[in-house]
């Protein structure tokens, strides 16, 4: 199925290694945006492309963190809970997060829109609390604005399920003025960031919605995504 | 201390300094086409050599030198970039390439010049995806440009460039688990000896090195030897991108001279900016997750590679945490190792088993209070049983947290002990709830 859908994408890939097993890792990336996560199919497929064997790569799929065995949300929020995001509001972020979502970590909302993780340092610390949202960079995420996140990735859940969750098409997000979610211009100079004077004052309590409010782990296979 | 220049945020005021034209304007890639048309290979290795460069991934270990351990006459040779920055507090590599990612393509170009090898692969964190994608346009307008691919310039060298995603995985940083990752094997290290320069990639001889190190060397060519050596301190020359993050007003990446000291750093106006709401530092963590840590006793401790470590600690990565006195040190150990245990590879026992063994006490001390007095006995006798036994040296920084804490802050240990005799749920004196934790789970 792969070799037919992304034949050129896949040469392309093998092209640049000595050895073709140096391919897995960009392979299962395809595979995993193709099928919405990695099916034991999608598995097999991959090693009979390389010419591995599947218990290889099986391994491999079992070893890095960004690989996912199982059905996730069409957006997948990993927040950072390392030293330091922890000391500058994470877990107040998580907590925002898991109250409106009304899921734990490592569930998918009922409406199979959102699955929550804690992950280790995203190499943004300057700019705490961060989450990535299918590998998109969010920065400066306050639980007060955990409102106006959900509300644009819902905004965007097209483009999610266009792009897929490995982050083969990423981009990073930061706040505008007026408080909307906007993509990060590259060209900018870098600027460290400045808190303002005074901390912010308490977030307002979060409204669960009820529509997700169920949480489950396990959604439809999401085979015929777009991709 | 104020820098005239930036080595490593070169023009880092310059507004599209990612477009290839706009760094060719401000002096980008002639370096390398210098170096192409006037220099040996030999003679860029000398250059490097000379200036001191040091290692940015860690280990301060000199650049030209590590170079001057491949093997003659033996090729292919690969030159591998190391961006798998994940270790908690440092965050410069990315930002180096979302800002300037041709400086970056300029120095692994010119580096792969200078060592002869003809195929480089930069390995990102597969978390950088969309810095992956601003690289991977680069490399295509660095191709557009002819300074990348056949016969470059006219003069016969080739050359290709390809960015590789990791896929979540710390121990991918370590050099050789890299090249297992970029093999398409899981990620656990390799025994060195042989050592990359030797045996690496392929089994061919290999030059690994950081991302902010490769980015010294364009100016290091064009400037000069003498020029890079006036920055700095006669030991660690140049500059380095400190990360500061933690409880300062202004965390974010600056490039500073090494030798600045500590105090300049986290309270000038024009960097750290002082402490958010001026409570007192308690702790520091000069150098990542795997330094010892300093306390506000350390302030005017010079940041360069010597004194850091003549004070206890090591200059590592260069990312300083800054803790303010909120925070518990039981806490921050058990966050930390919190960390190591989730990175471990499971390739050794000490570290597999010891990580999983600190986080299970530290955490029923630093999230639940509640601790017997036999478990401090317990954590200083985990952390010796590891250090020195681990087969790499992420096993061997993930005693660092705790041995720090229980060094730095005992009283804090004993704190809990003396507290869980009134809690609710026992007297603390191990009522088989609470005593010393016995590791029964295998990795992850
Ligand atoms: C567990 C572990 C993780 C590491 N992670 C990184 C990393 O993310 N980036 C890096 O440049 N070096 C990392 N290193 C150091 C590399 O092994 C290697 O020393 C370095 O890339 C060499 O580059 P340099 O000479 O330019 O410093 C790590 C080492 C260990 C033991
Ligand atoms: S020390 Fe830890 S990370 Fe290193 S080989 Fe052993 S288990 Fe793996
Ligand atoms: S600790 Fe959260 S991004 Fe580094």
């Amino acid at each position: 199925m792969l070799l037919e859908t992304h034949r050129d994408e896949i040469e392309a890939i093998l092209s640049r290694y000595h050895s073709p097993r140096s391919a897995v890792l960009p392979l299962l990336y395809l595979a995993q945006d193709t099928y919405g996560y990695l099916t034991e199919t999608a598995i097999r497929e991959v090693a009979a492309i390389l010419n591995m064997p599947p218990t290889d790569v099986f391994e491999v799929v079992g070893f890095y963190t960004l690989f996912y065995k199982r059905p996730v949300g069409t957006w997948v929020l990993q927040v950072c809970d390392d030293v330091p995001c922890c000391y500058l509001g994470a877990e107040e972020l998580i907590a925002a997060l898991k109250q409106r979502l009304g899921i734990v970590e490592e569930q998918t909302t009922g409406d199979g829109m959102f699955t929550l993780q804690r992950v280790k340092c995203l190499a943004a610390c300057d700019r705490a609390p961060v989450l990535q949202a299918n590998l998109d960079y969010v920065y400066d995420v306050t639980p007060e604005r955990v409102n106006a996140l959900l509300a644009n990735l819902r905004a965007r859940a097209a483009e999610a399920r266009q792009r897929g969750v490995s982050g083969r098409f990423a981009e990073d997000f930061e706040w505008g003025p007026d408080g909307a979610l906007i993509r990060i211009d590259r060209a900018a100079p870098y600027r460290p960031r400045q808190f303002p004077a005074a901390p912010p004052s308490a977030p307002p309590e979060p409204e669960p919605v009820p529509e997700a409010d169920a949480g489950h782990d396990q959604l439809a296979d999401r085979k015929g995504s777009p991709l | 201390m104020d820098l005239s220049e930036h080595i490593i945020m070169r023009e880092l005021d310059v507004p599209d300094i990612n477009d290839f034209e706009v760094y060719r304007r401000h002096g980008g890639w002639e370096a390398y086409r210098m170096a192409l048309k006037e220099k040996t290979p030999a003679e860029i290795v000398a250059m490097v050599k000379e200036s001191g460069l040091r290692g940015r991934g860690g280990a301060g270990f000199p650049t030209g030198i590590k170079w001057g351990f491949l093997p003659k006459g033996v090729y292919p040779r690969y030159l591998l970039c190391n961006c798998d920055e994940s270790e908690p507090g440092t965050f410069n590599n990315h930002q180096i390439i979302d800002r300037n990612p041709h400086q970056l393509i300029e120095g692994v170009a010119l580096s792969a010049y200078a060592i002869e090898c003809h195929t480089a692969y930069i390995y990102m964190r597969g978390e950088f995806a969309a810095a992956a994608i601003t690289l991977e346009r680069a490399i295509a307008a660095a191709y557009r440009a002819g300074f990348l691919g056949r016969n470059i310039l006219g003069t016969g060298f080739d050359l290709d460039i390809y960015v590789h995603r990791g896929a979540g995985a710390y121990i991918c940083g370590e050099e050789t688990a890299l090249m297992e990752s970029l093999e398409g094997k899981i990620g656990q290290p390799r025994l060195k000896p042989p050592f990359p320069a030797v045996a690496g990639l392929y089994g061919k001889p290999t030059i690994i090195n950081n991302v902010e190190t490769l980015a010294n060397v364009p100016r290091i060519v064009e400037k000069g030897v003498a020029w890079y050596r006036s920055h700095g301190t006669e030991k660690s020359p140049g500059t380095k991108c400190f990360s500061l993050s933690g409880h300062v007003n202004r965390p974010g990446n600056y490039e500073l001279p090494f030798g600045v000291p500590l105090r300049e750093l986290i309270e000038s106006p024009e960097y750290g900016g002082g402490m958010r709401g001026g409570r007192p530092v308690k702790i520091i963590i000069p150098g990542g997750a795997s330094a010892p840590w300093l306390t506000h006793e350390h302030l005017d401790v010079p940041l360069d590679y010597e004194s850091v470590a003549a004070a206890g600690s090591m200059l590592g990565s260069g990312a300083v945490i800054v803790l303010n006195d909120t925070v518990k040190a039981p806490h921050v150990a058990y966050k930390m190792d919190e960390f190591f245990k989730h990175e471990s590879c499971g390739k050794c026992t000490p570290c597999r088993e010891g990580t999983h063994w600190l986080v299970r006490v530290l955490h029923r001390i630093a999230e639940e209070g509640r601790a017997a007095p036999e478990d401090i006995p317990t954590l200083h006798s985990i952390y010796n049983q590891m250090a020195g036994n681990c087969f790499c040296l992420l096993g061997e920084s993930a005693v660092m947290p705790i041995k720090s804490a229980l060094t730095l802050f005992p009283e804090e240990f004993e704190a809990v002990v003396a507290a869980s005799r009134h809690h609710p749920h026992g007297n603390g004196h191990g009522d088989g709830r609470h005593g010393p934790v016995i590791p029964l789970t295998a990795k992850r």
